[in-house]
């Protein structure tokens, strides 16, 4: 089928200067850096000045203050503790069952198969932040809950990709040379095919990492999140919308650097799943799946 | 065609068995169990017995929950802690203000997301479908709340056009209010869905474009808007609607955040309002009537599937 | 071109001409060229060929004609439909010639068909183009062609479905939606290639009959030289985008002018035994960006010299309507002449002329 291109399809798309991942990538290192950084830096999210409270931006608080006088940069910068150690928290638990999961389900198929696809499909079932929140509703509310209920809800994707990869491994030559060899099906799956999925599970974790910080944020939004007064960007934006009249700032900037967060793992996701498979770029399913509120 | 939604039906049932015991065991969550939730903390020994039994919890583990499932399938979870209403009555009270706001959103969505695919499929390449995946980026991108606080501050803030927080006004009723609320929820809601409605609609659009048929069409003379919006557009709504069931988890999801962001007296605000007040009936019967929602949008859509493409045997 | 053609009526142009034809298609910042200007004429009723390899040229270069092929492919030359030159038609007036002037049938005809919409809807939509019909008359006119094309239970089929049909039925299908614009010439792009045998044969009849009835001409695309032979007044063969030999069908059967020809005659299984798709010479056809200098071929000709690296062949005189692109044409025929004679009598003298078997060549080329 070489003849068939039409005005739909002029031109093979040209990989984007990665310029806009470039710069992802800087603005992600700032944000690590801060949130590793957090205790050594000279600023107190928690110190209160009631006489400063809602003070716009300005030398002394670049961010401005909120409420209770605190500084907002100050608490955006623990922000992105929080917020970072509850996404690799929580992408940790997704993909220690979700992976599992996807290899037993890919590896032996039928009756394995089925029963915990079927379970996949139940979580999947439930929008993402609905099946965080019914956890918390069991756990109670605390880090630990928001962690937990943030990894379950990426469970699927990562048993679908591993799933989806044990597939297409397990026909070739090198696995059913293994086999062979009389291995046991357990070595076969974490040590011959678990290496060989890697990068794809690596792209995924990039991905999740992103759901993951949203879905913190939302849920912390929302008021069940990581309780006060630990900083939380989703906390800062739940507060801050009650005084968009008098300091808009409140609201605005800590979303801004949420965005900006969210979207420098999207943008490097999506570069290196280019890398891998230079076809993908336009929607897939999986990707559907990675949306968030 | 019954027979085929019948086994669409039967497929549904493993599904919602396991997830209604996930709901159900929920229950006993809350501190000191259901009992607890019914008697208090400083109940007597013989108070407790008495609302285990009452609570039937002394039967075995399989009859509670067949009882509890044989109620909810009537629409009966019993009565919320806080307010003493039956959950069925309050969620009944919300859930036409959801309806609404979904129906605005989805209008906002189809409004922005399909002409954006259909430029970015046709310019695919160009300049200007970089400018739309970039929009389109961003519309996924951006926590639904940041943008609807933005929304907030620009119109009812800034130039105090709309309110900013809406009231739930039926349609039929005040059709002016009722917009007034719903303009900013829905813009808020229905761009996130656009974004979602616009990547996958274009990817499809793309992929039929490729086709075989599509140069036969060309080589007949049909021109070439009639190729886009008749055979390309047609053939690419096919693949696209089996990922509305994805789309409609994500928009729930979203529903629920933008409800909190416009104190939009929505079942999804309902449903926060429970788990921060531990009322669990009042969680169980929000999360039923969710989860049932969408399995019935995904049945609907799968049988609305093998309507339409001829090629799927259905009997 | 240099040969008349019975019944042709001398002063009206031809139906159809390509003249100094070129596709590219852009790559990147630069052009891959993949069809390196070629000269065709069909007249009016003619029936012509075009055999050749896979990745030839042959579907883009009629694709390109009528700019099917979407702005990536760029063209130069001229093509003129009764003298007009279809670059200065507007993409509507293209629009009648597709279809209505020009009919087209391609390789896979299940996938040619929308797979959504009713065959009966797909037919009228040509008929509404072309020749203004809807409601009941385009049905009359629709039910009427798909008789024509040989389909039983018109009434049915018109409310089927492409994956409901069998792909002989599907081509059927095709030519009915084709012959729906009532066109002067039939382009048929490897009719036959998708489908079985005895199905084959059933297509080319069709083929046959409707151009007895109707006086269409056509323009038969195929890598099978037996499938153009059945059907064509007139064959040009392609190689890497250029054509390297045309004749009259029987002249270029009986004797082949150009190594490349010979080749695909000698891969011929018989002219009425079974088609199998064979290479007719080892080695494939080079790929548009990497074109050996001089004469494509020489990589794979058996009469390959140094001088044939030296500029490319040009097509000569080779016999009456006759032309062929080989530097070594003149040498070459005085030699295939000899041959010939000392194989008179026999009754198959181009089969016979197998002087260079492919594995025994291959072994001298990499030796
Ligand atoms: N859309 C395209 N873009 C780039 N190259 C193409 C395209 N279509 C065809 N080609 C190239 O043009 C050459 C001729 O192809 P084609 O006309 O399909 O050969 P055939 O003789 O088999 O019909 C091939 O080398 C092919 O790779
Ligand atoms: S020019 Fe030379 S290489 Fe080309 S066909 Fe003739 S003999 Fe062969
Ligand atoms: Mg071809």
């Amino acid at each position: 089928m070489t003849v068939q291109e039409g005005v739909l399809t002029k031109r093979r798309r040209r990989p984007l200067p990665p310029l806009g991942f470039i710069i992802s990538l800087g603005f992600l290192t700032v944000v690590i850096f801060g949130a590793v950084f957090a205790n050594v830096l000279p600023i107190d999210p928690l110190a209160q000045n009631i006489v400063d409270s809602l003070k716009p931006p300005s030398g002394s608080h670049w961010f401005g203050t909120d409420e209770l006088g605190r500084d907002i940069m100050a608490r955006v910068i623990f922000g992105a503790r929080t917020s970072l150690v509850t996404a690799a928290g929580a992408v940790i638990i997704a993909a220690l069952i979700g992976v599992p999961i996807g290899l037993v389900a890919g590896y032996f198929g039928g009756w394995r198969d089925t029963v915990l696809m079927r379970f996949i499909d139940v979580l999947l079932a439930l929008p993402n932040i609905l099946l965080a929140m019914a956890l918390i509703a069991v756990l109670g509310r605390s880090q630990t809950a928001a962690l937990i209920a943030v990894g379950v809800a990426g469970v699927p994707s990562f048993a679908r990709i591993a799933r989806a990869q044990v597939l297409t491994l397990r026909q070739l030559d090198f696995v059913s040379a293994v086999r062979g060899f009389g291995c046991s099906s357990s070595y076969i799956m974490f040590r011959t095919i678990l290496p060989n999925i890697l990068s794809p599970l690596m792209v995924q974790v990039i991905v999740l990492s992103s759901v993951a910080i949203l879905l913190e944020a939302a849920l912390a939004f929302l008021g069940v999140g990581v309780p006060p007064p630990t900083p939380s960007w989703g906390e800062m934006l739940r507060t801050g919308k009650s005084y968009l009249y008098e300091a808009p700032y409140y609201a605005v900037l800590p979303g801004l650097v949420l965005t900006l967060t969210i979207l420098s793992f999207d943008t490097i996701g999506k570069q290196m799943s280019r890398a891998l498979d230079p076809r993908s770029g336009g929607g897939t399913p999986g990707e559907l799946e990675r949306a968030g509120p | 065609m019954t027979g085929f939604i019948l086994r669409r039906l039967a497929q549904l049932i493993p599904v919602l068995l396991i997830a209604s015991f996930a709901i159900w065991a929920m229950i006993f969550a809350v501190p000191g169990g259901p009992v607890g939730m019914m008697v208090g903390e400083n109940a007597t020994p013989e108070e407790i017995a008495a609302a285990t039994r009452k609570l039937g919890l002394d039967r075995p583990i399989p009859v509670q929950y067949f009882n509890w499932l044989t109620h909810a399938v009537t629409g009966d979870f019993g009565q919320s802690l806080h307010s003493r209403d039956p959950v069925t009555k309050l969620i009944g009270e919300r859930l036409p203000a959801t309806l609404q706001l979904a129906l605005v959103s989805i209008l906002v969505a189809l409004v922005i997301g399909i002409p954006v695919a259909i430029t970015g499929a046709v310019k695919e390449g160009s300049w200007v479908d970089r400018l739309l995946n970039g929009w389109n980026a961003l519309a996924l991108g951006v926590p639904t709340f940041w943008l609807g606080i933005l929304l907030i501050l620009l119109f009812s803030v800034e130039l105090r056009w709309l309110p900013s927080a809406s009231r739930y006004v039926p349609l039929w009723e005040d059709p002016n209010q009722a917009l007034r609320s719903l303009i900013l929820p829905g813009l808020t809601l229905g761009l996130y869905v656009s974004g979602i409605l616009a990547r996958f609609l274009k990817a499809s659009l793309v992929s039929e474009a490729r086709a075989d048929y599509v140069r036969t069409a060309r080589a007949k003379g049909v021109s070439e808007r009639q190729i886009v919006g008749h055979h390309i557009m047609q053939n690419a709504l096919l693949p696209f609607i089996t990922i509305v069931g994805l789309m409609v988890a994500n928009f729930i999801g979203g529903a629920v955040v933008t409800e909190a962001v416009f104190t939009y007296p929505g079942l999804g605000r309902l449903l926060i309002q429970a788990i921060s007040t531990r009322d669990y009936p009042l969680i169980q019967g929000c999360i039923v009537v969710i989860l049932v929602i969408y399995m019935a949008i995904s049945l609907i859509v799968d049988i609305l599937y093998a309507v339409i493409d001829p090629r799927i045997e259905y009997r | 071109m240099l040969h008349p053609v019975p019944g042709s009526t001398g002063a009206a142009p031809p139906l159809l001409s390509l003249e100094d034809f070129t596709v590219a298609f852009a790559q990147g910042a630069g052009r891959t060229r993949v069809v390196h200007g070629i000269d065709l004429t069909l007249q009016r009723g003619e029936a012509l060929g075009i055999v050749g390899e896979s990745g030839c040229g042959k579907s883009v270069t009629w694709l390109a004609a009528l700019r099917l092929l979407g702005k990536r492919a760029v063209t130069t030359g001229r093509v003129l439909l009764n003298g007009r030159d279809l670059s200065g038609f507007s993409e509507r007036e293209l629009a009648d010639v597709r279809g209505g002037r020009i009919g087209l049938i391609f390789q896979d005809p299940t996938s040619c068909l929308n797979p959504i919409l009713r065959i009966g809807t797909q037919i009228g939509e040509a008929l509404r183009l072309h020749r203004g019909l809807t409601g009941k008359a385009a049905e009359r006119e629709a039910l009427r062609l798909l008789d024509r094309v040989g389909i039983a239970d018109a009434p049915r089929r018109l409310r089927q479905h492409a994956h409901e049909l069998s792909g002989g039925m599907n081509q059927r299908v095709m030519i009915a939606i084709a012959l729906a614009g009532e066109p002067d010439v039939l382009v048929a792009d490897e009719p036959t290639t998708a489908l079985d045998a005895t199905i084959q044969a059933q297509i080319l009849d069709l083929i046959r009959d409707i151009r007895r009835d109707t006086g269409m001409g056509l323009v038969l695309i195929s890598h099978d030289l037996g499938v153009i032979a059945d059907l064509c007044d007139r064959v040009a063969v392609m190689y890497a985008g250029r054509v390297v030999e045309t004749a009259a069908t029987q002249d270029l059967l009986g004797s082949p002018r150009h190594p490349y020809t010979r080749g695909l005659l000698a891969a011929l299984p018989s002219l009425e035994g079974p088609r199998v798709r064979l290479t007719p010479v080892g080695g494939t056809v080079p790929s548009p960006d990497a074109m050996p200098p001089g004469c494509a071929f020489a990589p794979r000709c058996a009469y390959a010299e140094a001088h044939c690296g030296n500029g490319i062949p040009v097509l000569q005189p080779a016999g009456t309507g006759h032309l062929s692109a080989c530097r070594r044409l003149d040498a070459l025929m005085g030699e295939w002449q000899r041959q010939a004679a000392r194989e008179a009598g026999r009754h198959d003298p181009v089969v016979q002329d197998l002087d260079w078997p492919n594995r025994d060549r291959q072994r001298e080329l990499s030796a």
